[in-house]
């Protein structure tokens, strides 16, 4: 997920300063990303380094300048909208090291650490159903799409967890090497 | 709480290979609790619900319901059992075509003895088609159905409410809708067993998830319902190397 492009697709709508876009891209993450104010000034310098935000009109109530899309700012960000995201998989949580490692440590016998992580995933599923359900109250129908992504992901992992605890998958030996 | 339903060491043998068998299954559930049942096709999770029903009786083991051993009972005594305690909810509705929603409504009333028509009507509105109660099933769309078996489960006030996938034929807004309503009965205190393969709609309703695998439950879980924080659900983060 990018900051960068996340903030070329704010500056889109209107002219904005750092705060407004860290607290539009909050808003629009629904409180899923937490970005400091930090990255968001560092961001903004390295867009405007590379010619795609140019500084706009007076200085704002921090000393600081708003921010606009140059045209080179406009095309990248319609290139990347047009762009499907083709980059490798990303597994970033610790169950895919773990099932390795267990898998040599613990000599095919996974079945305890397969239990318990269905269990964190049900609990997940039901964590998501809720923020589902909320988001839908509020009306952010973009913010409950996205959840229902999460909860398909969730869903696949739980079938993951119970085809490796299926007999047919316990009784394969683990080749490791 | 109230114990309602208490297996204890069932087990279910059948003959000439047909899956669905249980080996040793304990559980109890309590009055007013919504518990999900799930497991791959043929690990026995239709299998238990059926024997809850009094559909089916076990190889050993006893079932209670209500305090009533199953075991105890003649067919006349479990086929009364069935009509004044259990509502059962099916996968392809099973309506008669023969007979309208609101007339399919009715059945189970009537083995009781009991004509009336009101709490039929009710029903069918409470459920939302009310218009369509003069309809024969056929000319009703699949949710319309499942909303129609869900008030003939429900027109003898139930002890039990049992469904085995009752979304397992419908679309998945449709499927939503119908849970949405099993939702709003369990919300009125209503007990219910579900059997079902989407993990998505169970934990959305059911607090208590129940796995079963090759005859066995394998797992047990409650789940807990705290307003979490989304960040504390969803991380979104940047993997972008700044240049």
């Amino acid at each position: 997920m990018s900051l960068k492009y996340g903030v070329l697709g704010l500056l889109k709508g209107e002219p904005l300063h750092g705060y407004e876009v860290k607290n539009r891209f909050e808003a629009m993450l629904g409180g899923t990303w937490e970005v400091n104010i930090g990255q968001i000034y560092t961001t903004l310098q390295r867009l405007e380094r590379d010619g795609l935000v140019r500084p706009v009109g007076a200085r704002g109530d921090r000393g600081k300048l708003a921010y606009e899309l140059s045209p080179d700012g406009h095309k990248a960000l319609e290139q990347w909208l047009a762009e499907p995201d083709s980059g490798p998989q990303q597994l970033h949580e610790d169950i895919y090291v773990k099932l390795l490692l267990a898998t040599r440590i613990a000599n095919g016998g996974l079945q305890p650490m397969l239990a318990r992580q269905k269990r964190a995933y049900l609990q997940r599923l039901r964590d998501l159903n809720r923020l589902e359900e909320r988001a839908r109250r509020d009306g952010r129908l973009d913010l409950a799409r996205l959840i229902r992504g999460a909860l398909l992901h969730t869903e696949a992992d739980l079938k993951w967890m119970d085809e490796l605890s299926s007999e047919r998958f316990g009784a394969e030996a683990a080749k490791t090497e | 709480m109230k114990e309602l339903v208490r297996l204890t060491d069932v087990t279910k043998v059948y003959q000439g290979g047909i899956t669905g068998a249980l080996n040793g299954v304990s559980l109890a559930v309590e009055k007013g609790e919504f518990t999900a049942i799930m497991g791959p096709s043929g690990s026995g999770k239709s299998t238990m619900l059926n024997l809850v029903a009094g559909l089916d009786r076990p190889t050993s083991g006893s079932v209670s319901v209500s305090g009533t051993d199953l075991g105890k009972l003649g067919e006349t005594g479990l086929a009364r059992f069935r009509r004044d305690h259990i509502g059962f909810v099916f996968q392809f509705f099973y309506l008669l075509p023969n007979l309208t929603a609101l007339e399919n409504v009715l059945i189970p009333a009537q083995l009781k003895g009991d004509g009336s028509t009101g709490r039929g009507r009710e029903l069918l509105e409470k459920l939302g088609i009310a218009d369509v109660a003069d309809r024969y099933p056929a000319r009703l769309s699949g949710g319309q159905q499942q909303r129609v078996a869900v008030a003939r489960a429900l027109i003898n006030n139930p002890t039990l409410l049992l469904a085995d996938e009752p979304t397992g034929a419908l679309d998945t807004h449709t499927g939503e809708q119908v849970m949405e309503l099993l939702g709003d009965l369990h919300r009125e205190g209503q007990t219910i067993l579900l059997v079902t393969h989407d993990a998505k709609l169970a934990t959305r309703h059911a607090a208590r998830v129940i796995s079963v695998m090759d005859g066995k439950i394998v797992d047990d879980a409650r789940l807990a319902s705290p307003e979490r924080a989304p960040s504390e659900v969803i991380r979104m983060r940047s993997e972008e190397k700044l240049r």
